[in-house]
Protein backbone atom coordinates (compact mmCIF):
# COMPACT_ATOMS: atom_id res chain seq x y z
CA UNK A 1 0.00 0.00 0.00
CA UNK A 2 3.01 2.07 1.10
CA UNK A 3 4.22 1.77 -2.78
CA UNK A 4 0.60 2.71 -4.53
CA UNK A 5 0.74 6.01 -2.33
CA UNK A 6 4.35 6.98 -3.02
CA UNK A 7 3.61 6.31 -6.56
CA UNK A 8 0.21 8.25 -6.67
CA UNK A 9 1.65 10.79 -4.63
CA UNK A 10 4.71 11.03 -6.93
CA UNK A 11 2.10 11.40 -9.59
CA UNK A 12 0.38 13.93 -8.57
CA UNK A 13 3.21 15.87 -8.05
CA UNK A 14 4.78 15.85 -11.22
CA UNK A 15 0.90 16.56 -12.74
CA UNK A 16 0.34 19.73 -10.24
CA UNK A 17 3.99 20.93 -10.94
CA UNK A 18 3.68 20.63 -14.74
CA UNK A 19 0.03 21.97 -14.45
CA UNK A 20 1.49 25.43 -12.52
CA UNK A 21 4.35 25.52 -15.15
CA UNK A 22 1.80 25.55 -17.98
CA UNK A 23 0.09 28.36 -16.16
CA UNK A 24 3.42 30.41 -15.66
CA UNK A 25 4.87 30.12 -18.93
CA UNK A 26 1.27 31.25 -20.51
CA UNK A 27 1.05 33.96 -19.02
CA UNK A 28 4.56 35.38 -19.70
CA UNK A 29 3.64 34.63 -23.22
CA UNK A 30 1.18 36.88 -22.69
CA UNK A 31 3.10 39.37 -21.33
CA UNK A 32 6.11 38.92 -23.47
CA UNK A 33 3.57 39.26 -26.68
CA UNK A 34 1.68 42.21 -25.59
CA UNK A 35 4.76 43.60 -25.19
CA UNK A 36 6.13 43.07 -28.39
CA UNK A 37 3.07 43.18 -30.36
CA UNK A 38 2.03 39.68 -30.77
CA UNK A 39 -0.06 38.66 -28.58
CA UNK A 40 -1.55 35.07 -28.76
CA UNK A 41 -4.80 34.37 -28.79
CA UNK A 42 -4.77 31.67 -26.49
CA UNK A 43 -2.46 31.82 -23.45
CA UNK A 44 -5.86 33.20 -21.27
CA UNK A 45 -7.27 29.73 -22.27
CA UNK A 46 -4.36 28.20 -21.65
CA UNK A 47 -3.83 29.78 -18.14
CA UNK A 48 -7.43 28.71 -17.27
CA UNK A 49 -6.81 25.07 -17.94
CA UNK A 50 -3.02 25.10 -16.26
CA UNK A 51 -5.21 26.58 -13.15
CA UNK A 52 -8.25 23.75 -13.55
CA UNK A 53 -5.55 20.53 -13.59
CA UNK A 54 -3.32 22.45 -11.11
CA UNK A 55 -6.99 22.14 -8.40
CA UNK A 56 -6.94 18.63 -9.80
CA UNK A 57 -3.93 17.43 -9.27
CA UNK A 58 -3.93 19.35 -6.22
CA UNK A 59 -7.02 18.40 -4.36
CA UNK A 60 -5.61 14.54 -2.86
CA UNK A 61 -2.21 16.50 -1.77
CA UNK A 62 -4.34 19.44 -0.36
CA UNK A 63 -5.99 16.77 1.95
CA UNK A 64 -2.73 14.93 3.07
CA UNK A 65 -1.01 17.96 3.74
CA UNK A 66 -3.93 19.28 5.28
CA UNK A 67 -4.07 22.26 3.11
CA UNK A 68 -7.46 21.25 2.96
CA UNK A 69 -8.57 22.98 6.82
CA UNK A 70 -10.79 21.97 8.69
CA UNK A 71 -12.49 22.72 12.29
CA UNK A 72 -10.80 20.34 14.05
CA UNK A 73 -11.71 22.38 18.22
CA UNK A 74 -13.94 19.73 19.08
CA UNK A 75 -13.00 16.59 17.87
CA UNK A 76 -9.38 16.87 18.63
CA UNK A 77 -10.20 17.70 22.32
CA UNK A 78 -12.52 14.53 22.57
CA UNK A 79 -11.18 12.20 25.26
CA UNK A 80 -9.51 8.93 23.15
CA UNK A 81 -9.97 7.25 20.99
CA UNK A 82 -12.83 9.64 19.50
CA UNK A 83 -10.00 11.80 17.41
CA UNK A 84 -8.93 9.01 15.60
CA UNK A 85 -12.55 7.35 15.20
CA UNK A 86 -13.80 11.05 13.85
CA UNK A 87 -10.55 10.96 11.60
CA UNK A 88 -11.81 7.95 10.27
CA UNK A 89 -15.32 8.66 10.11
CA UNK A 90 -14.24 11.87 8.27
CA UNK A 91 -11.84 10.11 6.17
CA UNK A 92 -14.91 7.72 5.15
CA UNK A 93 -17.45 10.61 4.15
CA UNK A 94 -14.49 12.20 1.79
CA UNK A 95 -14.44 8.48 0.09
CA UNK A 96 -18.07 8.18 0.21
CA UNK A 97 -18.68 11.77 -1.31
CA UNK A 98 -16.12 11.61 -4.16
CA UNK A 99 -17.24 7.92 -4.82
CA UNK A 100 -20.34 9.28 -5.36
CA UNK A 101 -19.43 12.14 -7.60
CA UNK A 102 -17.19 10.04 -9.57
CA UNK A 103 -20.11 9.03 -12.12
CA UNK A 104 -21.59 12.59 -12.32
CA UNK A 105 -18.24 14.11 -13.16
CA UNK A 106 -17.71 11.46 -15.99
CA UNK A 107 -20.99 12.39 -17.43
CA UNK A 108 -19.93 16.12 -17.20
CA UNK A 109 -16.77 14.94 -19.06
CA UNK A 110 -18.60 13.31 -21.48
CA UNK A 111 -20.61 16.18 -22.59
CA UNK A 112 -17.43 18.10 -23.66
CA UNK A 113 -17.05 15.95 -26.26
CA UNK A 114 -19.46 17.93 -28.68
CA UNK A 115 -18.09 21.13 -27.51
CA UNK A 116 -14.32 22.73 -28.42
CA UNK A 117 -12.11 25.62 -26.96
CA UNK A 118 -12.90 28.88 -28.68
CA UNK A 119 -9.45 29.83 -29.55
CA UNK A 120 -7.16 26.48 -28.77
CA UNK A 121 -9.78 24.10 -30.46
CA UNK A 122 -9.35 22.10 -27.55
CA UNK A 123 -12.20 19.21 -26.97
CA UNK A 124 -13.80 20.31 -24.08
CA UNK A 125 -13.99 16.68 -22.49
CA UNK A 126 -9.96 17.19 -21.85
CA UNK A 127 -11.14 20.47 -19.91
CA UNK A 128 -13.99 19.36 -17.90
CA UNK A 129 -11.73 16.19 -17.26
CA UNK A 130 -9.84 18.03 -14.79
CA UNK A 131 -12.82 17.83 -12.47
CA UNK A 132 -13.04 14.16 -12.76
CA UNK A 133 -9.54 14.14 -11.72
CA UNK A 134 -10.52 16.35 -8.87
CA UNK A 135 -12.22 13.83 -7.57
CA UNK A 136 -10.19 10.99 -8.38
CA UNK A 137 -7.38 12.40 -6.78
CA UNK A 138 -9.42 12.83 -3.32
CA UNK A 139 -11.05 9.60 -3.37
CA UNK A 140 -7.60 7.62 -4.06
CA UNK A 141 -5.83 10.08 -1.33
CA UNK A 142 -8.95 9.56 1.53
CA UNK A 143 -9.26 5.93 0.56
CA UNK A 144 -5.46 5.32 1.03
CA UNK A 145 -5.83 7.57 3.64
CA UNK A 146 -9.07 4.68 5.66
CA UNK A 147 -6.84 1.55 4.65
CA UNK A 148 -3.88 2.87 6.76
CA UNK A 149 -5.76 4.14 9.56
CA UNK A 150 -7.36 0.30 9.29
CA UNK A 151 -4.62 -1.87 8.35
CA UNK A 152 -1.50 0.19 9.42
CA UNK A 153 -2.60 2.24 12.56
CA UNK A 154 -2.08 5.01 11.49
CA UNK A 155 -3.17 8.65 12.93
CA UNK A 156 -5.24 10.01 10.15
CA UNK A 157 -3.78 12.99 10.70
CA UNK A 158 -2.32 15.74 8.03
CA UNK A 159 1.37 15.12 6.95
CA UNK A 160 3.81 16.67 4.68
CA UNK A 161 4.94 13.81 1.80
CA UNK A 162 8.01 13.13 1.69
CA UNK A 163 9.26 11.97 -1.00
CA UNK A 164 10.81 15.16 -3.26
CA UNK A 165 9.00 15.48 -7.03
CA UNK B 1 -36.77 21.57 5.04
CA UNK B 2 -34.85 20.86 2.22
CA UNK B 3 -32.56 24.10 3.35
CA UNK B 4 -32.65 22.60 6.97
CA UNK B 5 -30.93 19.24 5.81
CA UNK B 6 -28.33 21.47 3.58
CA UNK B 7 -27.70 23.41 6.88
CA UNK B 8 -27.51 20.67 9.08
CA UNK B 9 -25.52 17.90 7.34
CA UNK B 10 -23.41 21.31 6.91
CA UNK B 11 -23.06 21.71 10.66
CA UNK B 12 -22.64 18.25 11.57
CA UNK B 13 -19.82 17.31 9.55
CA UNK B 14 -17.71 20.64 10.08
CA UNK B 15 -18.25 19.49 14.06
CA UNK B 16 -16.83 15.79 13.26
CA UNK B 17 -13.96 17.62 11.70
CA UNK B 18 -14.64 16.99 7.49
CA UNK B 19 -12.72 19.35 5.91
CA UNK B 20 -14.81 22.43 5.09
CA UNK B 21 -14.73 22.17 1.51
CA UNK B 22 -15.81 18.34 1.63
CA UNK B 23 -19.02 19.45 4.36
CA UNK B 24 -19.84 21.80 1.44
CA UNK B 25 -19.79 18.95 -1.17
CA UNK B 26 -21.77 16.35 1.28
CA UNK B 27 -24.37 19.27 2.67
CA UNK B 28 -24.58 20.31 -0.91
CA UNK B 29 -25.04 16.19 -2.38
CA UNK B 30 -27.70 15.75 0.47
CA UNK B 31 -29.80 18.74 -0.37
CA UNK B 32 -29.86 17.37 -4.18
CA UNK B 33 -30.83 14.44 -3.23
CA UNK B 34 -33.69 15.31 -1.23
CA UNK B 35 -34.75 17.77 -3.57
CA UNK B 36 -34.33 15.35 -6.77
CA UNK B 37 -31.70 17.59 -9.12
CA UNK B 38 -29.46 15.11 -10.80
CA UNK B 39 -25.86 15.11 -9.29
CA UNK B 40 -24.49 15.75 -12.56
CA UNK B 41 -25.11 19.22 -11.40
CA UNK B 42 -21.87 19.31 -8.90
CA UNK B 43 -19.40 18.76 -11.35
CA UNK B 44 -20.88 21.87 -13.54
CA UNK B 45 -21.38 24.08 -10.80
CA UNK B 46 -17.57 23.26 -9.43
CA UNK B 47 -16.42 23.83 -12.95
CA UNK B 48 -18.12 26.85 -13.21
CA UNK B 49 -16.43 28.28 -10.10
CA UNK B 50 -13.03 27.11 -10.36
CA UNK B 51 -13.23 28.52 -14.30
CA UNK B 52 -12.68 32.15 -13.36
CA UNK B 53 -10.58 34.90 -14.88
CA UNK B 54 -9.81 36.75 -11.36
CA UNK B 55 -8.90 33.48 -9.55
CA UNK B 56 -6.21 32.36 -12.04
CA UNK B 57 -4.14 35.63 -9.96
CA UNK B 58 -3.97 33.10 -6.60
CA UNK B 59 -1.49 30.77 -7.32
CA UNK B 60 0.60 34.09 -8.27
CA UNK B 61 0.89 36.01 -5.49
CA UNK B 62 1.01 32.54 -3.34
CA UNK B 63 3.71 32.05 -5.52
CA UNK B 64 5.43 35.44 -5.49
CA UNK B 65 5.56 35.49 -1.66
CA UNK B 66 6.53 31.52 -0.90
CA UNK B 67 9.73 32.55 -3.17
CA UNK B 68 10.54 35.64 -0.99
CA UNK B 69 9.69 33.63 1.69
CA UNK B 70 12.42 31.71 0.83
CA UNK B 71 14.57 34.22 -0.14
CA UNK B 72 15.87 35.69 3.44
CA UNK B 73 13.42 38.77 3.39
CA UNK B 74 12.22 38.25 6.94
CA UNK B 75 15.12 39.21 8.35
CA UNK B 76 15.86 42.05 5.99
CA UNK B 77 12.33 43.40 6.95
CA UNK B 78 12.64 43.10 10.74
CA UNK B 79 15.89 45.16 10.60
CA UNK B 80 14.42 47.81 8.82
CA UNK B 81 11.35 47.67 11.21
CA UNK B 82 13.72 47.75 13.60
CA UNK B 83 15.87 50.63 12.96
CA UNK B 84 12.39 52.48 12.37
CA UNK B 85 10.65 51.94 15.12
CA UNK B 86 12.58 49.86 17.62
CA UNK B 87 13.94 53.13 19.70
CA UNK B 88 10.56 53.99 21.16
CA UNK B 89 9.42 52.58 24.11
CA UNK B 90 8.16 48.94 23.69
CA UNK B 91 10.16 48.80 20.17
CA UNK B 92 10.15 45.21 19.69
CA UNK B 93 6.47 45.37 19.53
CA UNK B 94 5.86 48.23 17.44
CA UNK B 95 8.58 46.62 14.91
CA UNK B 96 6.94 43.39 15.12
CA UNK B 97 3.57 45.23 13.25
CA UNK B 98 5.67 47.56 11.53
CA UNK B 99 7.68 44.61 9.67
CA UNK B 100 3.96 42.81 9.36
CA UNK B 101 2.47 45.69 7.69
CA UNK B 102 5.56 45.41 4.87
CA UNK B 103 5.43 41.69 4.92
CA UNK B 104 2.02 42.47 3.90
CA UNK B 105 2.71 43.78 1.04
CA UNK B 106 4.71 40.69 -0.29
CA UNK B 107 2.65 37.25 0.74
CA UNK B 108 -1.06 38.67 1.52
CA UNK B 109 -1.68 35.92 3.85
CA UNK B 110 -1.94 36.02 7.54
CA UNK B 111 -0.66 32.43 8.12
CA UNK B 112 2.63 33.09 6.33
CA UNK B 113 3.03 36.55 8.11
CA UNK B 114 2.29 34.91 11.76
CA UNK B 115 5.04 31.81 10.99
CA UNK B 116 7.76 33.86 9.77
CA UNK B 117 7.63 37.16 11.53
CA UNK B 118 7.06 34.94 14.85
CA UNK B 119 9.58 32.64 14.69
CA UNK B 120 12.32 35.32 14.67
CA UNK B 121 10.32 38.21 16.44
CA UNK B 122 8.77 36.30 19.49
CA UNK B 123 12.20 34.47 20.59
CA UNK B 124 13.54 37.98 20.29
CA UNK B 125 11.03 39.59 21.95
CA UNK B 126 11.45 37.00 25.25
CA UNK B 127 15.37 37.02 24.66
CA UNK B 128 14.94 41.16 25.53
CA UNK B 129 12.84 40.43 28.27
CA UNK B 130 9.25 40.84 26.63
CA UNK B 131 6.69 38.62 28.24
CA UNK B 132 6.06 35.75 26.02
CA UNK B 133 2.23 35.74 25.95
CA UNK B 134 2.83 39.41 24.95
CA UNK B 135 5.30 38.54 22.46
CA UNK B 136 2.86 36.18 21.08
CA UNK B 137 -0.85 38.37 21.06
CA UNK B 138 1.60 41.22 19.10
CA UNK B 139 2.36 39.04 16.07
CA UNK B 140 -0.92 37.25 16.06
CA UNK B 141 -2.71 40.41 16.03
CA UNK B 142 -0.46 41.84 13.49
CA UNK B 143 -0.29 39.28 11.37
CA UNK B 144 -4.02 40.03 10.10
CA UNK B 145 -3.07 43.26 8.50
CA UNK B 146 -1.33 41.02 5.83
CA UNK B 147 -4.22 40.24 3.95
CA UNK B 148 -5.91 43.16 4.12
CA UNK B 149 -2.49 45.34 2.91
CA UNK B 150 -2.47 44.65 -0.90
CA UNK B 151 -1.70 42.22 -2.27
CA UNK B 152 -4.66 39.91 -0.76
CA UNK B 153 -6.09 36.45 -1.37
CA UNK B 154 -9.56 37.02 0.20
CA UNK B 155 -9.76 40.57 -1.83
CA UNK B 156 -9.17 38.01 -5.36
CA UNK B 157 -12.39 36.23 -3.76
CA UNK B 158 -14.32 39.06 -3.56
CA UNK B 159 -13.25 40.28 -6.80
CA UNK B 160 -14.30 36.52 -8.50
CA UNK B 161 -17.71 36.70 -6.28
CA UNK B 162 -19.04 40.03 -7.16
CA UNK B 163 -17.57 41.30 -10.25
CA UNK B 164 -15.35 44.14 -8.74
CA UNK B 165 -11.81 45.03 -10.28
CA UNK B 166 -9.22 43.25 -8.18
CA UNK B 167 -7.26 46.44 -8.57
CA UNK B 168 -9.45 48.58 -6.60
CA UNK B 169 -10.02 46.22 -3.78
CA UNK B 170 -6.70 45.89 -3.42
CA UNK B 171 -6.57 49.67 -3.26
CA UNK B 172 -9.91 49.74 -0.63
CA UNK B 173 -7.69 48.25 1.42
CA UNK B 174 -4.89 49.98 1.93
CA UNK B 175 -5.80 52.40 3.85
CA UNK B 176 -7.88 50.31 6.72
CA UNK B 177 -4.77 48.25 6.86
CA UNK B 178 -2.14 51.19 7.23
CA UNK B 179 -4.95 52.39 9.94
CA UNK B 180 -4.99 48.51 11.90
CA UNK B 181 -1.43 48.69 11.57
CA UNK B 182 -0.67 52.13 13.37
CA UNK B 183 -3.85 51.99 15.90
CA UNK B 184 -1.82 48.47 17.04
CA UNK B 185 1.77 50.32 17.20
CA UNK B 186 0.13 52.87 19.24
CA UNK B 187 -1.55 49.38 21.78
CA UNK B 188 1.47 48.25 21.73
CA UNK B 189 3.26 51.85 22.99
CA UNK B 190 0.98 52.15 25.71
CA UNK B 191 0.83 48.86 26.99
CA UNK B 192 4.94 49.30 26.70
CA UNK B 193 4.55 52.71 29.39
CA UNK B 194 2.59 51.34 31.48
CA UNK B 195 4.09 47.64 31.63
CA UNK B 196 7.39 49.25 31.65
CA UNK B 197 8.76 47.23 28.89
CA UNK B 198 12.77 47.76 27.60
CA UNK B 199 13.76 50.22 24.99
CA UNK B 200 16.90 49.91 22.75
CA UNK B 201 19.26 52.55 21.24
CA UNK B 202 18.48 55.19 18.33
CA UNK B 203 20.88 52.94 15.57
CA UNK B 204 21.38 56.57 13.59
CA UNK B 205 20.46 57.62 10.07
CA UNK B 206 23.26 55.23 9.05
CA UNK B 207 21.53 52.27 10.11
CA UNK B 208 18.08 53.34 8.97
CA UNK B 209 19.79 53.98 5.05
CA UNK B 210 21.55 50.44 5.58
CA UNK B 211 18.10 48.39 6.39
CA UNK B 212 16.23 50.04 3.91
CA UNK B 213 18.76 49.23 0.99
CA UNK B 214 18.68 45.56 2.51
CA UNK B 215 15.08 45.29 2.41
CA UNK B 216 14.58 47.71 -0.64
CA UNK B 217 14.13 44.95 -3.19
CA UNK B 218 12.00 42.94 -1.56
CA UNK B 219 9.55 46.06 -0.43
CA UNK B 220 9.80 47.19 -4.25
CA UNK B 221 7.83 44.11 -4.84
CA UNK B 222 4.38 45.32 -3.32
CA UNK B 223 5.07 49.08 -5.43
CA UNK B 224 5.60 46.85 -8.59
CA UNK B 225 2.16 44.95 -8.05
CA UNK B 226 0.21 48.05 -7.25
CA UNK B 227 1.56 49.82 -10.54
CA UNK B 228 1.07 46.39 -12.53
CA UNK B 229 -2.55 46.61 -11.46
CA UNK B 230 -2.86 50.81 -11.78
CA UNK B 231 -0.95 51.10 -15.23
CA UNK B 232 -3.90 48.82 -17.16
CA UNK B 233 -0.81 47.46 -18.62
CA UNK B 234 -1.45 44.14 -16.60
CA UNK B 235 -4.32 41.98 -15.10
CA UNK B 236 -4.16 40.59 -11.86
CA UNK B 237 -2.89 37.07 -13.14
CA UNK B 238 0.45 38.71 -15.19
CA UNK B 239 0.82 41.22 -12.21
CA UNK B 240 1.20 37.71 -10.12
CA UNK B 241 3.28 35.72 -12.66
CA UNK B 242 5.67 38.87 -13.23
CA UNK B 243 5.94 39.06 -8.95
CA UNK B 244 6.72 35.51 -9.29
CA UNK B 245 9.59 36.36 -11.52
CA UNK B 246 10.40 39.18 -9.36
CA UNK B 247 10.52 37.40 -6.25
CA UNK B 248 12.48 34.32 -7.84
CA UNK B 249 15.04 36.64 -9.28
CA UNK B 250 15.60 38.63 -6.07
CA UNK B 251 15.63 35.44 -3.65
CA UNK B 252 18.35 33.86 -6.02
CA UNK B 253 20.57 36.90 -7.44
CA UNK B 254 20.07 39.67 -5.53
CA UNK B 255 19.81 38.62 -2.01
CA UNK B 256 21.38 34.78 -2.97
CA UNK B 257 19.51 32.96 -0.34
CA UNK B 258 17.07 31.31 -2.28
CA UNK B 259 19.15 28.08 -3.97
CA UNK B 260 17.77 26.67 -7.25
CA UNK B 261 17.08 23.14 -5.83
CA UNK B 262 14.71 25.05 -3.26
CA UNK B 263 12.42 26.39 -6.29
CA UNK B 264 10.77 22.95 -6.87
CA UNK B 265 9.53 22.50 -3.68
CA UNK B 266 8.23 25.48 -3.43
CA UNK B 267 6.36 25.64 -6.72
CA UNK B 268 4.53 22.43 -5.78
CA UNK B 269 4.11 23.42 -2.35
CA UNK B 270 2.23 27.23 -3.66
CA UNK B 271 0.72 24.83 -5.90
CA UNK B 272 -0.87 22.62 -3.47
CA UNK B 273 -2.01 25.75 -1.19
CA UNK B 274 -3.51 27.52 -4.64
CA UNK B 275 -5.41 23.87 -5.11
CA UNK B 276 -6.77 23.64 -1.89
CA UNK B 277 -8.37 27.31 -2.06
CA UNK B 278 -9.68 26.00 -5.25
CA UNK B 279 -11.23 22.60 -4.55
CA UNK B 280 -12.95 24.98 -1.42
CA UNK B 281 -14.16 27.42 -4.50
CA UNK B 282 -15.09 24.63 -6.00
CA UNK B 283 -17.61 23.13 -3.63
CA UNK B 284 -18.80 26.52 -2.17
CA UNK B 285 -19.67 27.04 -5.86
CA UNK B 286 -22.67 24.33 -5.49
CA UNK B 287 -23.21 25.63 -2.13
CA UNK B 288 -24.02 29.37 -2.46
CA UNK B 289 -26.00 28.00 -5.57
CA UNK B 290 -28.46 26.33 -3.59
CA UNK B 291 -28.49 29.37 -1.22
CA UNK B 292 -29.46 31.64 -4.15
CA UNK B 293 -31.50 29.50 -5.62
CA UNK B 294 -33.82 28.87 -2.45
CA UNK B 295 -33.67 32.65 -2.14
CA UNK B 296 -31.79 32.72 1.28
CA UNK B 297 -30.17 36.03 0.04
CA UNK B 298 -33.51 37.52 -0.35
CA UNK B 299 -35.00 36.06 3.00
CA UNK B 300 -32.40 37.24 5.07
CA UNK B 301 -32.66 40.70 3.32
CA UNK B 302 -36.21 40.88 3.74
CA UNK B 303 -35.90 39.33 7.69
CA UNK B 304 -33.36 42.42 8.87
CA UNK B 305 -35.06 44.62 7.07
CA UNK B 306 -37.93 43.95 8.27
CA UNK B 307 -36.74 45.08 12.04
CA UNK B 308 -34.83 48.23 10.66
CA UNK B 309 -33.71 49.73 7.45
CA UNK B 310 -31.36 51.91 9.56
CA UNK B 311 -27.62 51.68 7.28
CA UNK B 312 -26.33 52.26 10.67
CA UNK B 313 -27.78 49.48 12.22
CA UNK B 314 -27.49 47.32 9.47
CA UNK B 315 -23.90 47.76 9.22
CA UNK B 316 -23.60 47.02 12.99
CA UNK B 317 -25.93 43.59 12.90
CA UNK B 318 -23.62 42.59 9.81
CA UNK B 319 -19.83 43.18 11.74
CA UNK B 320 -21.64 41.54 14.39
CA UNK B 321 -22.94 38.33 12.55
CA UNK B 322 -19.17 38.22 10.85
CA UNK B 323 -17.30 38.35 13.83
CA UNK B 324 -18.87 35.80 15.56
CA UNK B 325 -18.78 33.26 11.93
CA UNK B 326 -15.04 34.64 12.00
CA UNK B 327 -15.00 32.74 15.43
CA UNK B 328 -15.33 29.38 13.95
CA UNK B 329 -15.52 29.35 10.41
CA UNK B 330 -12.33 29.33 7.99
CA UNK B 331 -11.91 32.60 5.73
CA UNK B 332 -12.33 31.78 2.66
CA UNK B 333 -15.48 29.59 2.99
CA UNK B 334 -17.17 32.53 5.07
CA UNK B 335 -16.63 34.72 2.41
CA UNK B 336 -17.88 32.22 -0.19
CA UNK B 337 -20.64 31.36 1.38
CA UNK B 338 -21.77 34.60 3.57
CA UNK B 339 -20.59 37.57 0.86
CA UNK B 340 -23.45 37.33 -1.87
CA UNK B 341 -26.53 36.70 0.72
CA UNK B 342 -24.63 40.02 2.85
CA UNK B 343 -24.38 41.88 -0.12
CA UNK B 344 -27.72 41.57 -1.01
CA UNK B 345 -28.58 43.34 1.78
CA UNK B 346 -25.97 45.84 1.77
CA UNK B 347 -26.97 47.13 -1.64
CA UNK B 348 -30.47 47.04 -0.54
CA UNK B 349 -29.41 49.68 2.28
CA UNK B 350 -27.09 51.91 -0.36
CA UNK B 351 -23.91 50.74 0.75
CA UNK B 352 -21.29 50.56 -1.65
CA UNK B 353 -19.92 47.55 -2.73
CA UNK B 354 -16.69 47.85 -2.12
CA UNK B 355 -16.72 50.04 1.52
CA UNK B 356 -18.72 46.51 1.94
CA UNK B 357 -16.01 43.87 0.84
CA UNK B 358 -13.85 45.76 2.09
CA UNK B 359 -15.61 45.75 6.33
CA UNK B 360 -16.33 41.69 5.30
CA UNK B 361 -12.63 41.31 5.03
CA UNK B 362 -11.81 43.14 8.11
CA UNK B 363 -13.80 41.11 10.29
CA UNK B 364 -12.69 37.93 8.57
CA UNK B 365 -9.16 38.44 9.36
CA UNK B 366 -9.80 40.08 12.84
CA UNK B 367 -11.31 36.11 13.35
CA UNK B 368 -8.07 34.72 12.73
CA UNK B 369 -7.00 35.95 16.30
CA UNK B 370 -10.48 34.97 18.07
CA UNK B 371 -10.95 31.26 20.08
CA UNK B 372 -12.19 28.86 19.44
CA UNK B 373 -10.82 28.97 16.10
CA UNK B 374 -7.81 31.46 15.47
CA UNK B 375 -5.24 29.81 12.94
CA UNK B 376 -2.73 32.91 13.54
CA UNK B 377 -3.41 32.08 17.47
CA UNK B 378 -2.66 28.52 17.30
CA UNK B 379 0.68 29.55 15.15
CA UNK B 380 1.87 31.87 17.46
CA UNK B 381 0.78 30.25 20.95
CA UNK B 382 3.15 27.50 19.67
CA UNK B 383 5.89 29.53 18.50
CA UNK B 384 6.01 30.81 21.90
CA UNK B 385 5.25 27.67 24.04
CA UNK B 386 2.39 28.78 25.78
CA UNK B 387 -0.56 27.44 26.04
CA UNK B 388 -3.59 29.53 24.32
CA UNK B 389 -5.23 31.15 27.27
CA UNK B 390 -2.28 33.48 28.37
CA UNK B 391 -1.95 34.47 24.72
CA UNK B 392 -5.96 35.03 24.27
CA UNK B 393 -6.11 37.40 27.78
CA UNK B 394 -2.57 39.25 25.75
CA UNK B 395 -4.41 39.90 22.63
CA UNK B 396 -7.55 41.25 24.12
CA UNK B 397 -5.98 44.78 23.80
CA UNK B 398 -5.61 44.40 20.48
CA UNK B 399 -8.68 42.79 19.80
CA UNK B 400 -10.30 45.84 20.44
CA UNK B 401 -8.31 48.06 18.80
CA UNK B 402 -8.95 46.22 15.74
CA UNK B 403 -12.56 46.59 16.31
CA UNK B 404 -12.16 50.10 16.90
CA UNK B 405 -11.00 50.32 13.50
CA UNK B 406 -13.03 47.89 12.15
CA UNK B 407 -16.29 50.43 13.61
CA UNK B 408 -14.35 53.40 11.80
CA UNK B 409 -13.96 51.86 8.48
CA UNK B 410 -17.91 50.51 8.71
CA UNK B 411 -18.57 54.36 8.99
CA UNK B 412 -16.47 56.61 7.47
CA UNK B 413 -17.06 54.84 3.65
CA UNK B 414 -14.20 57.10 2.32
CA UNK B 415 -11.47 55.06 4.00
CA UNK B 416 -11.72 51.99 1.54
CA UNK B 417 -13.53 53.69 -1.18
CA UNK B 418 -11.80 57.01 -1.62
CA UNK B 419 -8.12 55.56 -3.00
CA UNK B 420 -10.06 53.18 -5.32
CA UNK B 421 -12.23 56.12 -7.18
CA UNK B 422 -9.17 58.45 -6.92
CA UNK B 423 -6.57 55.99 -8.54
CA UNK B 424 -8.75 54.01 -10.55
CA UNK B 425 -10.56 56.24 -13.23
Amino acid sequence: MQHINLWVTRACRWGVGIAFAVLILAVLVQVIGRTIGVSPVWSEELTRFGLLYLAAFGAGLALVSGDLVNVDVICETLPPPWPRRLRLVSALLVTGLCALLIGPAWKFTSIGVMQTSPALRLRMDFVHASVLILLGSLLIFSLLRVLGMIFNDESGLPSQPEIPS
Amino acid sequence: MNVLILLSVFAACLVIGVPIAIALGLSSLAYLFAVGIPFVVMPQKMYAGMDVFVLLSIPGFILAGNLMNGGGITERIIRFANSMVGWIRGGLGLTNVAASMLFGGITGTAVADAASIGSVMIPGMKKAGYPADFSAAITAASSTVGPIIPPSVPMIIVGALSGISVGKMFLAGAIPGILMGLAMMLTAYVIAVRRKFPRQEWLGFKELGRSFVSAFWAISMTGLIIYGLLSGFATPTETAVVASVYAFAVGTFVYRELPIRAVPKILIDSAISSAAILVLVGFANVFAWILVSERIPQAIAASILSITDNRFVIILIINILLLIVGMFMETIAALIILFVPLLTLATAVGIDPIHFATLVVLNLMIGLTTPPVGVCLFICANIARLPLTPVIKAIFPFLLTNIAVLLLVSYIPALSTWLPSVLTK
